[in-house]
Order: structure tokens, then C-alpha cells, then sequence
């Protein structure tokens, strides 16, 4: 295979891993955001609604998806400056040896 | 041994002392330029939709990438490996270059780490973010082109895997860009779709803090990849010089050196180059600031996973593109983004260009002469280029003010 095969292969890995946690996290981020609203109710939405109680809930809890995502790229981050990478081969993500 | 022969290679000794303390400066000098050329990929947008005031993003950025660089145990002596061949590989020195007591291969470095500095002002200058490891590279090719001649360079690899100058350098420019701008646009495109019916007041406040989130962990990532790479060729140099021997460590005040002078870099700030970036590509909302960092952040972060190594500056300047494509009715600046392509074609010529000249004027006048008068050089051409930034200076009272396409930035 060629070097252009090599670095397509690459890209595409790379591009499904950015779509899913560049902008899917940033979109359940931007969900928290619109639930918070929604729990807020008054000024914080355009159309000034009641304010939810489950709106809070549910905010909290897509904060929290987003948080464990930033902590795996932390863990990441510090696992590769000490010659580990993370792998994903049982779901859950593992420390191992590079 | 006769006295003569004895007072011959003690001086030997001393000029090759001499010239590896010279590389070692121009390199942690050179690691300088780099923190200040990419402060503005993870901290532009945050200054920009005044998510943190000027000076504590570069104050948190700074901070980030001291913290990064200490993070980084690994020897990044290899890394040269793919593109020139001038060490073995295990990462040391090939002996034929260091048989003069290593002042070939010296000058070889040295050449190079001037060339890359020379590029990283002269684009500061005209506000450019151009890449530091391209500008690297580019000098690394062209001064061992001079050095050791073509087949110095390894282009195209064998073709058992990704390597050499086309599969590690190129390719990466090529398609990372792309990558992070197809990766922001969908994710600004969602955000605004997802915020639709929420106050601005509301949506601003709580983006700003993702922002922030998202654009720390840009600067640590910079930390452990940039800080690295100065590391493995200081290491490098004093193992030519027979000063280190083991390269599966780096020396600690190696690591000390180029932590502090990187973050140090980054604290001041690469203010023209955060101007562009933040004000002049693109006008940037908070969403879109947070959509562009945290694409930065995925995809620098799985790239460096599957070992397919990008330049944080493409990957920061294709974010920062799709952020604005991604927003509906946004405004992109497609000179300013012209202007930036143009300079991503021609940094790794470029660069070659200095490094294979500075090269030939060094190995003209020769030994420590040569290293002495091209170290001069580079002095001269810095003052010169801070001179003249002087004239329309940016800093970080008027990063922020309105772009004018008709404006000449820089000169």
C-alpha cells in the first residue's frame, strides 16, 4: 500500500473519533445548556416558559457524560507522556503498555 | 602521545564545547518561538469571545504547557527518524557523522534549528500561523540536503508504512485541516440547532465555560507533543557530542530548560498571531469558540492515539474555519484563510531554503567560526524582525479590536 493509502486509512479513524467526540460531545454540552434553560424557565428562554425541575436533572446528568469524556482525553494526555496509551478492546477504557 | 597531538584534540574538545552550547541556546530559543507561535490555536478563540481576559488565558495556557512538558517521560529521539537519515534506529547519531568529535552533525543541527527559528519570526511577523514542527522539518530537510546530499532525505519511505517526508509531513498538512473543519462544522451546526429557543444572555455564559474546558486541554496536549520535540534534539546533540549516552533518557536539566522556555513562550503571548486567528478568520461567538477547541481537542488527541502525527496549528486553524462554516450566515474571511494556505505551501521550503543556506555559510567559514557567525546572523535577523513588529505593535490591549480587511497586519 502506498502513503496515500496509509494516511487515508489514518484519516478516517481519525475523523469518526473527532465526529463522535468533538462535536458529540460538544452537542450534549450545548443539551445541558438548552435543559438547564428549560429548568430555569423565565428570561432564560425565548419564549420566557415555567421553570422545570427535571430540566435541572437532566442537565447535571449530560455535564457529567461530557466531564467523563474530558477526563478520558486527561487520562489520555498523562498516560502517553508515561509510554501508556488507553485501550478500548473491552469497552471500558484500560490503561495498558503502548 | 606528543604534547602537540594532545593540545590539538583538547581544543577540539572546546570548540565542539562550544558549538553544542550554541545549539543548545538556538534550540531552547527556538522552543521559545514555538510557545509563542501556538498560544493563539488554544487560546485565540477564548480571548476572542472574551471568554478569559487576554492575559489570563496566556497566563492558563502557559501554566498548561509547563504542567504538559513535565508530563512527557517518553524520548522523542526518533522523531527525526522518518524524514532524514542521519541516526540509526535506536535514535543514535550514525558514526560517519560523528567521527570529527560530532562537529558535522552539529552544524547540522544547528543549521536547521536557525532555519526554523528565522521562519517561526518572519511568519509572527506577518501574524501567520504557520507550523512549528513544518518550519522543523523544513529546516531539517534543507540542512541535510546541504549536508549529506539527496539521498540524505528519506521522501517516500518503503512503503510498509506511513513514513518519510510525503507520508509524515505532507499528508498529515493535507488532510488535517480538512479533518478539523469537517469536524467543527458539525459540531457548530448541532450546538446552534440543539440551543435553538434559549436566551443568548444564557447560551453565552454557560459556552464560555466550555470553552475554557476545552481549550485547557488543547494547551496540555501542546505541552507533552511540542515540548518533546526540542527535547529529543538537544538530547540528540549532546549525544553527537558525547556528552549523554543513553537514549532511552533525557538529562533533567534538558527537560527543565525546555518546559520553562516553551511555557515561557507561551506566556507572552504570539499576540499577532492570536489577532488573526481570533478576530480575523472568522468573527466568533461563544458556541463557535467551543465547537472549534473542542474539535481541536479530539482530533489532536485521537491522531496522536493512532499514531498519525498532526500539527496542532492545521488542526487549530481547520477548527477555527469550520466554526464559521458550521454557523449559518457566519462571516469567513476566505483571504485571510487564502493567505494562511499560502503560507502552510511554502513554510517547508522555505524553512529548507534557510537551513540548507545557513548550512553552506557556516561550513564556508567552518568549525566554530562558522556556528559562531550564523548564530550572529540569527540575533541580527530577531532584532531586526522585533524592530520592526514595533511599528504596529498588538498586543493584549488591542488584540481584540475590529478586523479591517484593508489593514496591512504586520508589514
Amino acid at each position: 500500500m502506498s502513503n496515500l493509502g496509509f494516511a487515508l486509512e489514518g484519516a478516517w479513524k481519525v475523523l469518526a473519533a473527532g465526529l463522535i467526540l468533538g462535536a458529540g460531545l460538544p452537542a450534549l454540552f450545548a443539551l445541558g445548556i438548552r435543559a438547564l434553560a428549560f429548568g430555569a424557565g423565565g428570561d432564560a428562554e425565548v419564549n420566557g416558559g415555567r421553570p422545570h425541575r427535571t430540566g435541572k436533572v437532566m442537565a447535571y446528568a449530560l455535564f457529567a457524560i461530557v466531564i467523563l469524556g474530558v477526563l478520558l482525553g486527561i487520562t489520555f494526555i498523562v498516560a502517553s507522556g508515561f509510554g501508556k496509551t488507553i485501550s478500548f478492546e473491552h469497552i471500558v477504557p484500560t490503561i495498558v503498555d503502548k | 602521545m606528543s604534547a602537540a597531538l594532545r593540545a590539538g584534540n583538547s581544543c577540539r574538545v572546546t570548540e565542539t564545547t562550544v558549538i553544542l552550547a550554541l545549539v543548545v541556546i538556538t534550540a531552547l530559543g527556538f522552543d521559545f518561538t514555538n510557545g509563542f507561535h501556538d498560544t493563539a490555536n488554544a487560546m485565540a478563540t477564548s480571548i476572542a469571545t472574551k471568554a478569559l481576559r487576554p492575559r489570563t488565558a496566556v497566563a492558563l495556557s502557559g501554566a498548561l504547557n509547563l504542567a504538559g512538558a513535565f508530563l512527557s517521560v517518553e524520548v522523542a529521539l526518533t522523531v527525526t527518524n522518518a524524514v532524514v537519515r542521519i541516526k540509526n534506529a535506536n535514535g543514535t547519531p550514525k558514526a560517519s557523522l560523528t567521527a570529527d568529535g560530532g562537529e558535522a552533525l552539529l552544524l547540522i543541527v544547528l543549521a536547521v534549528l536557525v532555519g526554523g527559528v528565522v521562519w517561526n519570526l518572519l511568519t509572527w511577523l506577518l501574524g501567520l500561523p504557520s507550523s512549528s514542527s513544518h518550519a522543523l522539518f523544513g529546516g531539517l530537510i534543507g540542512a541535510t540536503v546541504a549536508g549529506l546530499g539527496w539521498s540524505g532525505v528519506n521522501w517516500n519511505g518503503d512503503g510498509s508504512k506511513l513514513d518519510g517526508v510525503i507520508g509524515k509531513v505532507i499528508l498529515p498538512a493535507v488532510l488535517s485541516p480538512v479533518i478539523a473543519a469537517i469536524v467543527a462544522t458539525a459540531g457548530t451546526w448541532l450546538i446552534y440547532r440543539v440551543v435553538r429557543g434559549v436566551a443568548q444572555r444564557f447560551t453565552d455564559t454557560g459556552f464560555r465555560w466550555g470553552q475554557i474546558g476545552s481549550a485547557s486541554l488543547v494547551s496540555l496536549a501542546h505541552g507533552t507533543n511540542d515540548a518533546q520535540k526540542t527535547m529529543g534534539v538537544i538530547t540528540l546533540a549532546l549525544i553527537a557530542a558525547g556528552d549523554w549516552h543513553s537514549t532511552s533518557s533525557i538529562p533533567w536539566w534538558v527537560k527543565v530548560a525546555c518546559a520553562l522556555s516553551i511555557s515561557l513562550g507561551t506566556y507572552l503571548g504570539g499576540w499577532r498571531i492570536i489577532r488573526t486567528l481570533g478576530k480575523g478568520l472568522v468573527e466568533i461567538a461563544p458556541p463557535q469558540g467551543m465547537a472549534a477547541e473542542s474539535s481541536s481537542a479530539a482530533v489532536i488527541l485521537a491522531s496522536s492515539h493512532l499514531g498519525f502525527a498532526l500539527s496542532t496549528t492545521h488542526v487549530a486553524t481547520g477548527s477555527i474555519l469550520g466554526s464559521g462554516l458550521g454557523k449559518p450566515g457566519a462571516l469567513v474571511r476566505w483571504r485571510v484563510a487564502g493567505r494562511m494556505a499560502t503560507a502552510w505551501v511554502i513554510t517547508l521550503p522555505s524553512a529548507a531554503l534557510v537551513g540548507a543556506a545557513t548550512w553552506y555559510l557556516a561550513h564556508l567559514v567552518g568549525g566554530l567560526a562558522g556556528a559562531a557567525v550564523i548564530v550572529a546572523l540569527l540575533v541580527a535577523i530577531a532584532a531586526l524582525m522585533y524592530g520592526r513588529s514595533r511599528r504596529t505593535p498588538v498586543d493584549r490591549t488591542n488584540v481584540n479590536d475590529d478586523w479591517h480587511e484593508t489593514q496591512r497586519e504586520g508589514v
